[in-house]
C-alpha cells in the first residue's frame, strides 16, 4: 500500500521547451493564476558557444524529492514528511504559511500558494499514479523528456549516457555531463 | 568475400565481411530488407541498422533513448472518471487547427479539466500548453456571450444585448439595404485559421449568397504549399510526413514543437531513436535546437537553397531513377534548371556554407525512406511557389511519395473535404462572378478558379477597394473568427479600410479590437461548446475525428448555426437548417457509410493505411505523373519551374535603402503559448511570455546600445513598432527576428509592407523585409 516504484526520467536531450508540462500540472492541481504556484518549471538555456558549436537546450525542473529533504528540516509543524517509497509530501493542512520551506529548498521547487495560503510542490501527480494514470507532465510532453518508468527500465535506458542520480528523479543526457 | 553486382547502378562491388555480419543479425527480422541490402553498393544503400554510408564528417548521432518513450495505454474510453467523478468526452481540440484528441472533463455543468486522450495515436496522449488552457478561454472573462448591437460610435465599445432574432434580422436586413444600393459585389466575408469544418463553410456560404470571401492567411499559409503540391505531385503529400518509420527528416521553414504539437510528438520520437534530422531555419529555436544539420539562410532564400539541394541531388545522381524514369515527366527541364544554380552561387545567396548544403543534401537523398516536412516559412518571400515547388519535389525526385517512412498521400475515402465541389460550390462561380473577385487577374492562383481549393479574394487588394471605392464600392464586411485589426499586414491600412465601412458584423468568442469595430457582435462557440466532424491533413492522414458540445455559456452558437440562420433569412439557398447540425455531418460523411450518430458512439474512425495509391491510377496530375515542370503554370503562360527571386526589400536589390534600414527583418516565429492573435488573455499561458521579444545577435546589439530585455523601436519606411529585445547568439548579425500578432504598438504588421506581393499567389513577403532597431529612450 501507498507505495510507489516507478521514477521520473528526465532526458534532457527531448525537452523542446513546448511548457507542455506546466500547463498540464497547473490543471491537474488547480493552480490558477490567482494562486501564484507552479510545481513545475521550464528553464531555457539561451544558445552558447560550446566547442564551436552553438547550443541551445531547455531544461524542466520539477521537485526532486532529496534525500536529505532540507524543506522537510526546515518546517516547524511538520506539514512536510518523507514517505518509505522516497516520496517528499506536503500536507497542505497542516502547513501554517511561514514559507521557511520556499528559502530552504535548493531547487526552487516548493512554492507559495496565495489562494489556500499554503505551501505546495510537485507529488508526482500521487492521485493519478494511484488509479494507474501516469502524472499529467509526463502524459503532455511533447518532446518526451518526462518519463515515468521503473528502476528496470531506468537503468537500461541510462546505460552509457551522463546521469544525475536522485532517490526518485534521475536527469540524463546524450550530451552534457550532469554535475550535482 | 563475394562480388555483387548493385540493382540499383549495375556496378560490382565486394560485400565486406563486418557487414555481413551486421545484417546477418538482422536477418531473421526482416529478411526482405536484408536480401534488398545486400543486392545494393554502398552508394546506392539506405542507411540501415546502424550503418552509414555516407557523410563521415558527419556530426556524430549519439543520442538513442532505447525504450518506446511513451506506451500509449489501451486505455477504453471511460464515459466516468473515477478518481474526481466527472463526465469524460471525446472530443477534438480546436485552439489551434492542429485537431488533437483530447478528453474534456465535466461534472455539475462546468468543464473540469482538459487533458490529452491517451489512447490516441495522432497524439500519443499529449495536447499542448494552448490545447491544455481551453478551460480559460471558455470561462473568460471577455467572452462574448450574448448577441449585441453598438450603440455608441464605432469602437467607442458601447454595447446593448440583444436577441438572436433581433441581431440576424438586423444583419440580413443591412445586407440586402447594402446589396440594393451598391451592388452584389459590395459585400465581403472573411476568416482566419482553420479550425475544424467551418471554416470552409464560410466559404461554402459565400458562394452559395454569391458573395466574395477572403481568408487572411491563405495567400500567406497553406495555398502555395497545396498549389505546389497540387500541382506537382496531385495531391498534399508534401504535408504529411511519416515520421513513424523514416530513416531521416528533413524539416523547412517549420518549428512543429510550438505550431504543430501532436507532430512533434511523432518527429521528436523519430528524433530520439536516432534518427538524423536537417532544419532549415534562420535562428536556432526548439526544433533546429534539435538538428544535426541546421542549415541558416537568409530569411527569403529558401527557393535558392531548395534549388541547391536538386543541384546536389540530380548531379551526384542520388536521385531515384527508377521512379523518376516511371513517374516523373520534366526532369530535363528541371536538371537544366538546378544546373543554373552550382552551390557557390547558392552560398553567395543564401549565406549557407556550400559544405553544409552538399552535407545535407546527400544525408535527405540517401536515406531511403527519408520525409520532408515544410510550413508557413517558406509562404511569406519574394516567390512562394517558386520556394514550395523546390520543397515538393524533394519527395518526388527521391523517391519517397506514399512509401511507409516517406511523404503519403491523404486517404480519407469518400469523406466529403474542401476539394469537393458539392461541398464547396465552387462550380456555381460563372466566369462574370469569377472576373469580379478581387486579385482574380493578377493572382489566378489564389483567386480565380484555378485556386487549388477555391478562390480567395486579395487581402491588400481588398483593403485597397475598400479605402478607394475601385473597381466598385466595397460597405459591407461579415467577420467570422478572424482578427483583422492585428492579423494581416500594414494595420494602418487595414484599420482605415474597416472604419470607413457602413456596417460590420463579427462573430467570435472574445472581445478584441476587430470586435469593437461591429455593428453587430454574435457569440461564437469555443471548442468545447460545439460539435464538429473532421478529416483534414493538419490533423492525420487517414482519420476523421469528432468534437462533441460539452456545455454552453450564455447563448452562443454554433458557427454552423450562426450562418445557417443568416442564410435563411438573407433568403439564400443551397444551406443547411440552422436547427441543428446533424445534417450538415451527415452530408459531410455521405460516401463514407458513416453518420454523425455512429461516430459519436465510436468517437472517431481511421481508415486503414494503403501506401504507393499511384500505382493503380497514376497522379492526379493531367498527365497521371509527378510533373515536375507543371502544365497548369504552362498552361497560364508563366515559368513552371522554381527561380529565385530577390526579395523586393534586401540588402542586394535596394542597397540604397539598406544604407538606412540595414537589418533584415523576418517576422511570425511561433510561439507555443499562443495561436496566432489568440491566448494572449488568458494569463496562465500570458505568464510564460508576457511580451513580445525581438532576436537580436549580441554583436548587433552591442553596436547599437541595447541590452538584454530593453525596449525598442523598431522602424522600417512604414512606421514603427515596439518591442524587447532578446539577444541571442543563435541568429545571424544582420538579420532579427519578431514574433508576430501582438496588438497595439508591439504589432509587428505596422512595420509590414503589403503592396509587393508574390506573383500568382500575392503572398506578402513578411519574412524578408527591412529595418533598423534603436532602443527606446
Amino acid at each position: 500500500m501507498n507505495r510507489t516504484v516507478k521514477k521520473m526520467l528526465v532526458v534532457l536531450d527531448c525537452c523542446v521547451g513546448c511548457h507542455a508540462c506546466e500547463i498540464a500540472c497547473r490543471q491537474e492541481h488547480d493552480l490558477t493564476h490567482e494562486t501564484g504556484s507552479k510545481w513545475c518549471r521550464v528553464m531555457t538555456v539561451k544558445p552558447r558557444r560550446v566547442r564551436d558549436e552553438l547550443h541551445l537546450d531547455y531544461f524542466p525542473t520539477l521537485c526532486v524529492h532529496c534525500d536529505d529533504p532540507l524543506c522537510l528540516k526546515s518546517c516547524p509543524v511538520e506539514a512536510i514528511t518523507k514517505r518509505e517509497d522516497g516520496l517528499v509530501l506536503v500536507n497542505g493542512q497542516k502547513c501554517n504559511g511561514c514559507r521557511l520551506c520556499i528559502s530552504a529548498c535548493p531547487y526552487g521547487a516548493m512554492s507559495f500558494n496565495e489562494v489556500t495560503k499554503a505551501a505546495g510542490k510537485c507529488d508526482f501527480c500521487l492521485g493519478r499514479v494511484e488509479y494507474g494514470i501516469e502524472p499529467s507532465c509526463v502524459q503532455h510532453c511533447l518532446g518526451g523528456a518526462l518519463r515515468y518508468v521503473s528502476p528496470e527500465e531506468l537503468n537500461e535506458v541510462t546505460k552509457g549516457k551522463h546521469t544525475a542520480f536522485f532517490e526518485k528523479v534521475c536527469y540524463a543526457s546524450s550530451q552534457w555531463k550532469l554535475v550535482l | 568475400m563475394s562480388d555483387m553486382v548493385c540493382k540499383k547502378c549495375g556496378t560490382s562491388w565486394i560485400v565486406p565481411k563486418k557487414l555481413k555480419s551486421i545484417l546477418s543479425k538482422a536477418r531473421s527480422s526482416q529478411p526482405e530488407r536484408y536480401n534488398e541490402l545486400l543486392s545494393l553498393c554502398p552508394k546506392c544503400r539506405p542507411q540501415a541498422f546502424g550503418e552509414r554510408t555516407i557523410g563521415k564528417d558527419l556530426k556524430k548521432v549519439p543520442r538513442s533513448w532505447r525504450i518506446p518513450r511513451r506506451r500509449v495505454e489501451e486505455r477504453k474510453p471511460v464515459k466516468v472518471d473515477p478518481r474526481s467523478g466527472a463526465t469524460v468526452y471525446q472530443s477534438q481540440c480546436y485552439i489551434c487547427n492542429s485537431g488533437c484528441d483530447a478528453l474534456v472533463f465535466e461534472k455539475d455543468g462546468k468543464v473540469i479539466k482538459v487533458e490529452g486522450d491517451p489512447s490516441s495515436p495522432i497524439t500519443k496522449g499529449t495536447l499542448c500548453c494552448k490545447g491544455l488552457a481551453s478551460k480559460e478561454q471558455l470561462y473568460h472573462k471577455d467572452r462574448i456571450l450574448y448577441p449585441m448591437k453598438r450603440i455608441g460610435q464605432r469602437g467607442e465599445g458601447r454595447w446593448q444585448r440583444i436577441s438572436w432574432d433581433e441581431a440576424l434580422d438586423t444583419a440580413a436586413g443591412r445586407f440586402k439595404e447594402i446589396e440594393k444600393k451598391f451592388g452584389p459585389d459590395s459585400i465581403v466575408l472573411a476568416t482566419g485559421t482553420k479550425r475544424g469544418t467551418w471554416v470552409d463553410y464560410v466559404m461554402r456560404f459565400a458562394n452559395a449568397w454569391r458573395k466574395q470571401w477572403t481568408s487572411t492567411g491563405w495567400a500567406q499559409c497553406a495555398i502555395p504549399r497545396l498549389s505546389a503540391g497540387g500541382m506537382v505531385l496531385g495531391g498534399p503529400a508534401a504535408e504529411c510526413p511519416d515520421f513513424s518509420k523514416t530513416t531521416c527528416i528533413l524539416v523547412w521553414g517549420a518549428n512543429p514543437p510550438n505550431n504543430w504539437p501532436h507532430q512533434a510528438v511523432h518527429l521528436m520520437d523519430a528524433w530520439s531513436r536516432g534518427v538524423p534530422m536537417i532544419v532549415v531555419d534562420p535562428e536556432l529555436r526548439e526544433t533546429s535546437s534539435k538538428a544535426d544539420i541546421w542549415l541558416q539562410l537568409r530569411p527569403g532564400t529558401d527557393a535558392a537553397l531548395g534549388l541547391g539541394f536538386i543541384n546536389v541531388i540530380i548531379s551526384e545522381g542520388l536521385y531515384d531513377k527508377e521512379f523518376v524514369e516511371k513517374w516523373c515527366i520534366g526532369f530535363d527541364e528541371l536538371k537544366a534548371r538546378a544546373g543554373e544554380y552550382d552551390l557557390d552561387r547558392v552560398e553567395k545567396i543564401t549565406w549557407v556554407p556550400k559544405a553544409k548544403i552538399r552535407e545535407a543534401a546527400r544525408l535527405y537523398a540517401t536515406s531511403k525512406p527519408a520525409c520532408m516536412m515544410h510550413s508557413v516559412g517558406i509562404e511569406q518571400n519574394a516567390d512562394t511557389i517558386s520556394s514550395c515547388l523546390t520543397t515538393v519535389m524533394l519527395p518526388a525526385l527521391t523517391g519517397n511519395l506514399d512509401i511507409p517512412g516517406g511523404n503519403l498521400y491523404p486517404m480519407f475515402q469518400g469523406m466529403r473535404g474542401r476539394d469537393d465541389l458539392d461541398y464547396t460550390l465552387k462550380h456555381t462561380i460563372t466566369p462574370e462572378r469569377e472576373k469580379n473577385i478581387l486579385g482574380s487577374t493578377q493572382y489566378p492562383l489564389l483567386s480565380s478558379n484555378e485556386c487549388v481549393l477555391y478562390p480567395t479574394a486579395h487581402n491588400s487588394t481588398l483593403w485597397k477597394t475598400m479605402l478607394d471605392g475601385k473597381p466598385y464600392p466595397m460597405k459591407g464586411i461579415y467577420i467570422h473568427g478572424t482578427h483583422l485589426a492585428v492579423n494581416v499586414a500594414n494595420t494602418q491600412q487595414v484599420t482605415a479600410a474597416l472604419r470607413g465601412l457602413e456596417f460590420i458584423v463579427v462573430v467570435d468568442i472574445l472581445m478584441n479590437p476587430t470586435a469593437e469595430l461591429a455593428d453587430i457582435l454574435l457569440p461564437a462557440a469555443t471548442w468545447l461548446e460545439r460539435d464538429e466532424v473532421a478529416c483534414h491533413i493538419q490533423a492525420s492522414y487517414n482519420a476523421i475525428q469528432i468534437g462533441q458540445a460539452v456545455v454552453r455559456q450564455g447563448e452562443c452558437r454554433s458557427n454552423y448555426a450562426i450562418m445557417n440562420d443568416l442564410a435563411k433569412r438573407l433568403g439564400v439557398e443551397n444551406m443547411f437548417p440552422p436547427e441543428s447540425d446533424e445534417p450538415f455531418f451527415d452530408f459531410m460523411l455521405g460516401k463514407t457509410g458513416l453518420t454523425w450518430k455512429i461516430l459519436k458512439e465510436k468517437g472517431g474512425h481511421t481508415f486503414p493505411d494503403v501506401f504507393k495509391k499511384y500505382e493503380k491510377n497514376g497522379f492526379n496530375t493531367p498527365s497521371k505523373k509527378v510533373e515536375l515542370a507543371n502544365s497548369k503554370m504552362k498552361r497560364l503562360g508563366v515559368d513552371p519551374l522554381p527561380i529565385h527571386r530577390e526579395p523586393s526589400e534586401s540588402p542586394i536589390s535596394t542597397p540604397e535603402l539598406a544604407k538606412d534600414y540595414p537589418l533584415i527583418i523576418t517576422t511570425g516565429g511561433r510561439l507555443s503559448m499562443y495561436r496566432h492573435s489568440e491566448g494572449r488573455n488568458i494569463e496562465i499561458l500570458r505568464e510564460l511570455m508576457p511580451h513580445p521579444l525581438m532576436s537580436i545577435h549580441p554583436a548587433t546589439a552591442q553596436g547599437l546600445g541595447i541590452l538584454d530585455g530593453d525596449e525598442v523601436v523598431v522602424e522600417t519606411p512604414r512606421g514603427s513598432m515596439e518591442a524587447w529585445a532578446n539577444l541571442t547568439e543563435g541568429i545571424h548579425p544582420g538579420v532579427v527576428q519578431l514574433p508576430s500578432h501582438w496588438s497595439g504598438m508591439n504589432n509587428v504588421n505596422l512595420v509590414m509592407d503589403n503592396e509587393r506581393c508574390a506573383p500568382l499567389i500575392g503572398s506578402t513577403q513578411l519574412r524578408c523585409q527591412l529595418c533598423r532597431v534603436k532602443r527606446k529612450k
